[in-house]
């Protein structure tokens, strides 16, 4: 079983956070970042050429955060690879010891920096989430017995504030019926509303993670509403951001998001929370400590 | 119909700058209704081609470009037409152009459009893009609206997170195909079936190039 498995299964409140491999092969940064986060955080996501913007890919810094003693959750688009090279990869991640795989149908190649490519999409989040139950089952997605079957630890995503919501709860359904077996969302800014999602998610046997990005100013509060799907930042949080002012503004964004987690954690809310620092990932201990979870 | 529009004319008369004789063929289908190779655009395709000294000797508008043999009859009146030319323009889709060479195999045949997809016209002139022809038709299970379509990422099983007010993340201009049909299905009282219901990947192989279909019945 993986141990990020094991740490939700044991009902601790459960701590995710992101890595973004780098364009290139420069992984300083990113080794750096492995070892500031691990021991504090219970797993490690690995983005899959994150906003379809082409990096490292997510398998190969799965196995360097196995190496430097984290664990790895593999996170896995269908936006380049057909069904061939799905399977195949995970078998691969299997092998190399990475357990946690996160399935999602990924940001078009039109969001990204490649734009001419030609979108794969030969299967989608909820047919990837069978595909994996599959090889863990001992077959492949034909049906062919494998030799050796996967013991993956399968997620999805959901987002809780997306507009409108009922058709998103609906494929929230099918994946869990595909065999997902945690979840982490999109970030949310609002911990009410994420409550009333939670009301319908817990009628489910899976996980929750609650998804967390940092507010930085007033205008990316602003920025994240205008112009990424299923973010809704309140107004009330926007004028905390806003009366903090320039110099106490990302201290304010942390705060916030600590404030929130605590809450999260002390009305048993949900199951953990997934911090996708973008950049910060220094600031994710802070974040943890001020919430009371280091 | 096979939606065309007209290939930058600056770029197609520099495709048959090495020809002198001409031959437009036009479709009264598809390409009539897109303004691309109905009697009006060959008229102005002529006059462009003239004007640059080459030579029109004939231009028809076939009935059905993409129907070989009529197509084939019907090009018979214009023999004398047609042994005169060394290039033919063909104003209409791929497939029609394709048509000509066919039936020309010692000549030079042009497109002078570029073919799009297959879609509605939805008012004058204005198409759009439902089916892709995928060869395994879904639409009875998904409220008669085709995701493989109107979806860019062809998700079968609901919204991705990338729905914002109903939209599509890849366009504002798109309306999210999977909020069209869950609104949809709710109206025919069928969101149990949404919810209940996964569809498998497709089966691609039902739409491997090229497709040939033989539909007529041999009679004993
Ligand atoms: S499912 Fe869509 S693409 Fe396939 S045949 Fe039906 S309408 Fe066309
Ligand atoms: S927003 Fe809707 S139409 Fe656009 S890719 Fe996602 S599911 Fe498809």
């Amino acid at each position: 079983m993986s141990s990020f498995q094991e740490a939700l299964n044991s009902g601790k409140f459960v701590v995710t956070a992101e890595v973004g491999p780098p364009k290139g092969t420069g992984i300083k940064t990113m080794l750096h970042d492995i070892e500031l986060l691990k021991g504090k955080v219970d797993a490690l996501n690995v983005t899959d050429n994150q906003s379809a913007v082409m990096r490292i890919c997510s398998l190969a810094v799965c196995k360097i955060v196995l190496e430097h003693g984290a664990e790895p959750i593999l996170q896995m688009t269908c936006r380049d690879r057909n069904r061939i090279g799905l399977q195949s990869d995970l078998l691969g991640a299997s092998v190399l010891g990475i357990n946690n795989v996160l399935c999602m149908t990924g940001d078009h190649v039109l969001a990204g920096d490649h734009k001419g490519a030609k979108p794969v999409y030969d299967v989608e989040s909820v047919q990837l989430l069978k595909i994996v139950d599959g090889l863990n089952n001992g077959r492949d997605m034909s049906g062919n017995e494998l030799k050796g079957s996967t013991g993956f630890f399968q997620g999805a995503v959901v987002t809780p504030e997306a507009n409108p919501l009922e058709p998103q709860m609906g494929k929230f359904a099918k994946k869990v019926a595909a065999g997902a077996r945690f979840f982490q969302t999109q970030a949310i800014y609002d911990v009410d509303k994420f409550r009333e999602f939670m009301a319908e998610a817990r009628k489910y046997p899976v996980k929750v993670l609650a998804g967390f990005v940092i507010l930085k100013s007033a205008g990316m509060a602003n920025f994240l509403n205008n112009n990424v799907p299923g973010i809704r930042v309140p107004q009330e949080l926007i004028d905390e951001m806003k009366a903090a002012g320039k110099e106490k503004a990302l201290e304010t964004g942390m705060d916030i998001a600590a404030r929130h987690i605590r809450r999260l954690k002390e009305e048993k809310i949900c199951d953990g929370v997934h911090i996708m620092a973008i950049g910060m990932e220094d600031k994710v201990p802070i974040i943890m400590e001020k919430a009371g979870l280091l | 119909m096979i939606i065309t529009k007209k290939k930058d004319r600056k770029q197609l008369l520099e495709n048959v700058k090495g020809y002198k004789n001409f031959f437009l063929l036009g479709c009264s289908e598809c390409a009539t209704l897109c303004g691309t190779g109905g009697q009006e655009q060959l008229e102005e395709l002529k006059q462009l081609l003239e004007a640059e000294g080459k030579a029109v000797t004939g231009a028809f508008v076939a009935k059905t470009g993409c129907q070989v043999l009529g197509t084939k009859v019907e090009l018979k009146q214009f023999k004398e037409a047609l042994a005169k030319t060394d290039c033919i323009i063909v104003m209409s889709c791929g497939a029609g152009t394709q048509s000509a060479v066919e039936l020309f195999d010692d000549k030079a045949v042009y497109p002078s459009n570029d073919s799009m997809f297959l879609g509605n016209m939805t008012r004058l002139q204005m198409f759009d893009e439902r089916c892709s022809l995928c060869g395994q038709c879904i639409l009875d299970k998904t409220g008669g609206i085709c995701p493989v379509t109107a979806c860019p990422k062809g998700i079968l099983n609901g919204p991705c997170g990338g729905t914002k007010d109903g939209h599509c993340e890849v366009s504002p201009d798109i309306p999210c195909a999977w909020v069209r049909i869950y609104d949809r299905m709710k109206k025919l009282n069928k969101v149990e079936e949404f919810k209940a219901t996964t569809l498998d990947a497709k089966d691609w192989s039902a739409s491997i190039k090229p497709r040939k279909l033989v539909a007529r019945e041999e009679k004993k």
